[in-house]
Order: structure tokens, then sequence, then C-alpha cells
């Protein structure tokens, strides 16, 4: 059989972009290959998204060998499924500053590519992207969101400024604190279910966790 | 002369987790492999390399006179007795440590880059002038971790260090591993560390009762005690750290079931 993976990329204009189901399955016609790869773009997609694409792709007798994206909210869906991800870090594009509710305001978005170390100390104006693990003994905090795509076993406070909206979300979260505006919450004691991202947020006056997809 | 020596600072942040005992054995075994090197003892507060590898009573001068120009550096350098690719370079009086720069330390590394193919530096504990001094020193980096959670805590601190200063590459040796403890869940397992460390693992050596009495000899394992369970780990680790592919085995697999199996674990030449 035919390895070679083909590319399907959604690529919706400003209008249609809640038809991308349709546009998947008018790309998948089309496939004449088993073994694909999906650039999600910039759509802000949920677990519940990724795993609708794959039903669709699956009765399309497609297996689908990784996804790609530029929307931070789409890859930590895509990872915590277990799937091959790629970011692609793209900080001009408008259509996210607009519509993404997870990414408030990125033109003071700060972005770390690496392990936050034991004693490292990493600070956003706005929402902080890390594309790695924040280890026990580290410290991330930002005004806006704390997204991390790795594990959070460090300390991460979002929203330092005030901002009770304020969310951390982790493909693995099992820090030794969470911090959101002036609320402080020990981490959870039991281990969060394997594949499963989870974001913490203040819900009547708690810092709450909850499985990512209600973001 | 030699031409591409490789610098290699052997940290750990915490103190006791096995530097000194990993320089010592790993300089020896480099030696044997007709390596010249040289072991630069960095912990000026508690120098001990010259103690194990029994060649305190040789000293003469130290880097110390080296660096004050009292003395040439092979009048400092200590020949190890049976290994004759093997020299010491002792590390100072502790006073050193309130005026030594790392720029003094960079200078006795290129002195010692002239002559040697190995340098290996026994860093001191610790993250302060110290291990700054050392690491200002070197190319790249063992780190030297036991599998417990303050230990790994303090060489993850160091690996960060590390990284911001360029060392590279920084490799892990994880020590005093105890195949029964790790496969009963009693002790962090080797994907703990790494899943934290996120660092290659040079490799492992297991927990030798036998380390204490070559210690207190003044003979490094790898020196005369060459069937000792730890000394093959130190003799694997030299080995893949001049690029021989010897493949790493999971020693809680290896002991799960006991007896036998272990006995066969510390046979190995694998670990
Ligand atoms: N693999 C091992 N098994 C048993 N004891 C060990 C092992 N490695 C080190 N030790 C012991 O641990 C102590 C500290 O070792 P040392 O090399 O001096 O550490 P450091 O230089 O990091 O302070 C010594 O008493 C040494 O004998
Ligand atoms: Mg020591």
């Amino acid at each position: 059989m035919e390895s070679i993976s083909k590319r399907i990329v959604l690529n919706m204009d400003n209008n249609n972009s809640s038809n991308w189901e349709l546009y998947l399955k008018n790309e998948l016609k089309k496939m004449n290959s088993n073994n694909i790869e999906i650039d999600c773009k910039d759509l802000n997609l949920s677990c519940i998204d990724i795993m609708s694409i794959i039903k669709i792709s699956s009765k399309f007798n497609c297996t689908i060998s990784g996804f790609f994206s530029t929307s931070p909210k789409t890859i930590i869906s895509t990872q915590s499924l277990g799937y091959p991800s790629q970011f692609i870090f793209n900080p001009y594009s408008k259509k996210s500053v607009n519509k993404s509710d997870i990414i408030s305001d990125q033109s003071k978005a700060h972005f770390h590519q690496g392990t936050v170390r034991s004693g490292e100390y990493i600070d956003s104006p706005g929402d902080l992207l890390i594309l790695g693990d924040v280890n026990p003994g580290a410290i991330v905090s930002a005004e806006g969101n704390v997204i991390i795509w790795g594990k959070l076993l460090g300390i991460a406070h979002a929203g330092k400024k005030g901002n009770s909206k304020a969310k951390i979300a982790a493909l693995h979260l099992r820090p030794v604190q969470l911090r959101i505006a002036t609320k402080v919450a020990r981490g959870p004691q039991e281990k969060p279910q394997i594949g499963l991202a989870e974001q913490a947020r203040i819900f009547s006056e708690k810092i709450v966790i909850s499985p990512l997809e209600t973001m | 002369m030699a031409t591409d020596t490789r610098v290699i600072l052997i940290c750990s942040g915490k103190g006791g987790v096995g530097k000194t005992t990993l320089t010592a054995n790993l300089g020896i075994s480099l030696a044997r492999q007709g390596l010249s090197t040289a072991v630069l003892d960095a912990d000026f507060g508690l120098r001990n390399l010259d103690l194990l590898l029994g060649l305190e009573n040789r000293i003469v001068y130290t880097a110390q006179e080296v660096l004050e120009e009292e003395c040439r550096l092979d009048q400092a350098l200590v020949k190890h007795k049976q290994e004759s690719n093997l020299s010491l370079l002792p590390a100072g009086n502790p006073r050193m440590l309130d005026w030594l720069k790392p720029d003094d330390m960079k200078r006795i590394v290129e002195m010692l880059k002239e002559q040697f193919d190995y340098v290996l530096i026994d860093c001191p504990a610790g993250v302060e002038d110290g291990f700054k001094n050392a690491m200002a020193a070197s190319q790249e980096a063992i780190i030297v971790t036991n599998p417990e959670v303050s230990a790994v805590r303090d060489a993850d601190r160091v690996i960060g260090l590390l990284n911001t200063n360029a060392i590279k590459p920084v490799q892990l040796v994880l020590n005093r591993v105890r195949p029964k403890m790790m496969a009963s869940q009693e002790m962090l397992s080797i994907d703990d560390v790494t899943d934290i460390l996120a660092l290659p693992l040079l490799g492992l050596v297991l927990e030798d009762e036998q380390v204490i009495v070559s210690t207190n000899r003044g003979e490094p394992l790898t020196l005369n005690s060459v069937n000792s369970p730890a000394a093959k780990c130190y003799l694997n680790i030299a080995k893949r750290l001049l690029g021989e592919d010897i493949p790493l085995i999971d020693p809680v697999e290896e002991s799960s079931g006991f007896g036998a199996k272990f006995r066969r674990l510390m046979q190995t030449k694998i670990f």
C-alpha cells in the first residue's frame, strides 16, 4: 500500500470557517491516498472537533498521520489525542487576533520553546505560550493566559495583574501550585488522565480544573 | 600536542552524588584507551580527587602556583602511578576561592589543552562562583544525578545554567541505581528522571559497595577491580563518550525475576 501521506489544507476564508467539515469531506473525496496529514491553519478546534475529523476521514478510509496548525488550541487538542502535531508559529495571523478565544492579545504574547527548568522564570505581558515542559521548581507567569504544550509540573500564574478570566492550559496539568489573578490553589494530587489536556480557570471564586474542550 | 581536546565538566548541583568518583573512574578508563587525559580538581573548597586517585602524597604544586606563575604546569601535574596517560592537576588552597575568576580557569584549561586529548573538570557542588568558574572553562558537560527528587531538582537547575552558557552536549549519568528498588517503585525510575531532565542518557552506575572500598584505598574501581558492577558501568560510560555504540539496558526489566536475572545483570557488559 502507498504510504506517502498527502496533505489536506483546511484553507477556510473568513466567511465560511464554520463550514470546515463540508470542505474536509470534499477534499477527502478527491483524495487518492489512504494516508493523510491535515493542516488546520488557524482554525481553533477542540478535541471534539478533532475527533470528528478523525471519524470523517475514516469513513473515506483515510488514516491521519499528523496535524499542523497555527492555533495553539488546535495543537493542544490534536496532541492530547496522541497525534503527531506541529505548531506553526504565526504572530501575524490577523484572524487569530480577532477570532481566537484562547490567545487574547497576541501582540504582547510571549513564545518560549524548550523545557523551563528548575530556578527559571518566564513572564509575559500578554499571553504566554510554551512549547515544552515546565519542570518542578520553575515559575511561569503572564498577564493573560498561560498555555503549555507539554507538562506543567512547576508553578503557573495566569492573569497576574488581576485578570480573573485568564486561564492555564496544559497537556498534562500536575503543577505544584496554580495561581489565577489573586487566587492560589495547590496542584491536584491525583494524576490527570493520560491524553487529556486540561485547563484551570476561576469558577465561582475558586480555581477549577476541567478538560480542555469545554474552553 | 593535542588538537581537538575535549573539555568536559562533571557537575551535579547537589553534593555527594558521585561527581568525583565518576571523574576518577572516567579518567582511568579514558587513559586505558590510550588517550592522554588530565583531571582537574576544581572543587577547591572540598578537594578530594587526589585522595580518590591515591595521589595525595605526591602533590608538590597545585593549580594555584601555576596561576601565580610560581611553577610551570608540568611541575604541578601529578602523573598517575599505574596509568601514565592520566595526570591530575590538584586544586589549590581553599583561599583561592577569594580571588579566582572565570578567566583564571580558562587560562589553566588552555594550558592543559596543549598537551591532553581529554580534560575532565571535577566541579564543586552548588551553582555559585565555584561552579561558574569551572563552567566558564568547559565546552561540554556530564550531569551526575541520583534517582532522588532533590538531586534531580538540582540537576535540572544546573542544566538550565549550562544551556544558557551554550555548553553542549550535556549528557546524563544516573548514579547509585538500585534495580530492586526501581522495580518495586521505591525509587524514581529511569524514565522519571529522563522525562524531567530531557537529556540523552550517557549511562547508569549501579549502587556498589566496592565504590566505598576503592575510595578508601585510593584506587578507583576501574583500575584494579574491573569486574565489579560499578566498574563495568564506568567503563561503558567511557566507551560511549568515545562514540562507541553500547546499548543501554533497563535494570528494572532485567531484575524483574530477581536472583538469576539480577546476577546476569551484574555480569552483563552492557550496563
Ligand atoms: N555507585 C556508587 N555506589 C556506592 N557508593 C557510591 C557510588 N557513587 C558514589 N558513592 C559514594 O558516595 C559518596 C559521594 O561520592 P563523591 O564522588 O565524592 O560525590 P561528589 O563528588 O558528587 O560530592 C562517596 O562516599 C562515594 O563512595
Ligand atoms: Mg566531589
